[in-house]
């Protein structure tokens, strides 16, 4: 059995609202093995978007420790985080979230502005992931130009660009209509059963949970069992 | 893409706003500009070699008081004086009080001599010694009004109850203002009654390097007379009488301070409206992986683009534009030129930096500290 790529031990998330302490995440023990496809459920106000958040770099947790590949992203500085989630991370979002002067093929190419790649490789690597996605003839056209399902394909396409150890989707079909939801987590599936890829999927649909390997409730912060208990 | 390219992108996806932007410091620019330049006119009067051996002596009261033409063989013989020449502002009417033009009451022989540096033929200047109604004009002033040599005019006094009756016999043509007059003090002496009176002394002396002695002695000289001297190099004496005007240096300071000021604040509130549009974009940048100096640097070279393009639209504008306008006919004579110089190009070049810079400070900060979670939570 393939080795966690991500561990999570005992972790804690207070957010503070004036004197108000919500606890978003409490005590939280989680491993996810390498090419996995797990789906994170739960109600609205669950913990699930804060995990998913923590996982990736965004946010950090109050106590506890996140680990990906070994390196605990909780101890990373903000400058390093940054270039970690550059090289370990690609995040899909419900609203798609390109940017609306930039064609699909530089929105895909943007994380490889940062990279030390040459133009001819980030070329090769942009119609690569926009091939693998299904877009290799809309390189050229603007998002406004493009469906939804389409977007979000070229969202996906730039979170896979360069090549990262986790792809993280947060409710990545809540905008799509039934048929591009549909297109949008095969894809996912594909990505993780050909090219094996190990993909975190947030939702509070059970058809897209029904995508992933393994699906892990929560509810008020905390994992449930199987019987729908706190662990 | 490369980032210039992105942040060209960004600058350009509301080009209205971007037009109007960089107009907004163009323009500021631009008066900013045409300020400096005007004050340096004012305060930094054309120099030459003949022009740094040139002093002026005056009444001490004020310029308004006249000194005694006794006091010209006095000067004469003063060691470390090369020429003496007797200079009265006549202040005069031609026709209409709306063609002013500054007039002159010289000595005549020794008019070219202590003003070397104008260009005259030698034929004109010969002509306009001997001949005691005669006057020399400079050329923007015969071009305005379409004179010629040889034309006869007559100039309506307004301080001085005479009416000189004038011919023209030269012409000069660069090196001092060219929109003078000069007539014979001889001549105005005899419309006057010869009363001996002089409104100025101007003076070249035989070396630079004597010049501070000779203003000392010169005052000395004058020392506990009815009429004291105050004597000054020529462009102290320039500075002085500018200063009449008020305190120029503040009032045109205050009023560019007001202009960047003003400028500032709407460069600010328009990079904040361009970075709060832009919050969720921002987070998204920051997902991928640009760390918060990173999108600073974005936010700051987009700001500074856009007010460095308004910068060189608005100080170089001014510079082509002021070649190629009749300054001295639209500032009525006031002006002669206004000549956009490198240090004040420089100048607004770096209030342009500065404004782009600053304006962004603030917005850009605040961006940058805001969390990744909190930005993509304000886009759902």
């Amino acid at each position: 059995m393939p080795d966690p790529i991500v561990q999570i031990r005992d972790l804690t998330k207070l957010y503070s609202h004036g004197e108000l302490e919500v606890t978003a995440l409490d005590h939280v023990t989680l491993a996810i093995r390498e090419n996995e496809f797990v789906a994170l459920m739960g109600p609205s106000g669950s913990g699930k978007s804060t995990l998913l958040h923590i996982i990736a770099g965004l946010d950090r947790p109050t106590s506890g420790d996140c680990l990906v590949r070994g390196i605990n992203v909780g101890d990373l500085s903000e400058t390093a985080l940054a270039e970690w989630r550059n090289n370990h991370i690609g995040f899909v979002f419900q609203t798609f979230n390109l940017i609306p002067v930039l064609t699909a093929y530089e929105n895909v190419e943007l994380p490889l502005l940062l990279t030390k790649l040459s133009a001819r490789e980030r070329s090769e690597h942009v119609i690569a992931a926009l091939a693998l996605v299904g877009l290799s003839d809309r390189v050229r056209h603007l998002p406004r130009q493009l469906s939804g399902g389409q977007e979000q394909r070229v969202a996906i396409a730039r979170a896979l660009v360069t090549d990262p150890t986790l792809v993280v989707a947060d409710e990545p079909t809540g905008n799509l209509d039934a048929h591009s939801a549909q297109e949008v987590l095969r894809l996912l599936q594909l990505l993780n059963q050909q090219a094996g890829k190990t993909i975190i999927l947030v939702t509070h649909d059970p058809k897209a949970a029904a995508f992933a390997q393994r699906t892990i409730h929560l509810e008020k912060g905390q994992l449930l069992n199987g019987t729908g208990q706190p662990l | 893409m490369t980032i210039p390219g992105f942040i060209l992108r960004n600058a350009f996806r509301n080009k209205r706003r971007l037009i109007l932007t960089v107009l907004s410091v163009a323009l500021s620019l631009f008066l900013f500009t045409t300020m400096q330049t005007a004050l340096h006119e004012l305060t930094q009067p054309p120099t030459s070699e003949a022009a740094a051996l040139r002093i002026v002596v005056r009444n001490k009261v004020s310029l308004g008081n006249v000194l005694p033409a006794k006091y010209g063989p006095r000067l004469e013989r003063l060691p470390g004086v090369r020429h003496v020449m007797k200079l009265t502002w006549f202040g005069g009417i031609y026709k209409d009080r709306a063609n002013f033009f500054p007039q002159f009451a010289v000595d005549a022989p020794q008019l070219f001599p202590v003003f070397s540096e104008a260009e005259i033929a030698p034929k004109e200047v010969q002509d306009f010694v001997k001949e005691k109604n005669a006057c020399v004009v400079g050329i923007k002033t015969m071009e305005r009004f379409g004179w010629k040599i040889g034309d006869r005019i007559t100039l309506q006094g307004t301080i001085w109850p005479c009416d000189p009756e004038l011919i023209i016999r030269g012409v000069y043509r660069k090196g001092i203002d060219m929109t003078n007059l000069f007539f014979h003090h001889e001549y105005f002496d005899e419309l006057m009654g010869n009363r001996g009176w002089v409104g100025t002394y101007w003076i070249c002396a035989e070396n630079a390097g004597g010049i501070p002695d000779l203003v000392e002695r010169i005052d000395r000289t004058f020392a506990n007379s009815d009429a004291e001297t105050k004597t000054e190099t020529e462009r102290a004496f320039q500075l002085s009488f500018v200063s009449m005007f008020g305190n120029i240096k503040v009032l045109i300071g205050s009023i560019s301070t007001v202009i960047v000021f003003t400028m500032l604040l709407v460069a600010a509130s328009t990079m904040s409206m361009a970075i709060r549009e832009r919050s969720r974009e921002i987070a998204i940048l920051k997902t991928i992986g640009f760390d918060g100096w990173q999108i600073f640097g974005l936010i700051l070279a987009e700001s500074f683009g856009l007010a460095a393009a308004g910068g060189l639209i608005g100080c170089f504008g001014a510079a082509i534009l002021f070649r190629h306008l009749d300054i001295y006919s639209l500032s009525h004579g006031v002006l002669l030129k206004l000549e956009v110089t490198p240090s004040i190009l420089a100048a607004g070049l770096t209030v342009a930096a500065f404004l782009g810079i600053v304006s962004c400070l603030v917005p850009a900060y605040s961006s940058i500290q805001t969390s990744v979670v909190v930005g993509l939570k304000e886009l759902d």
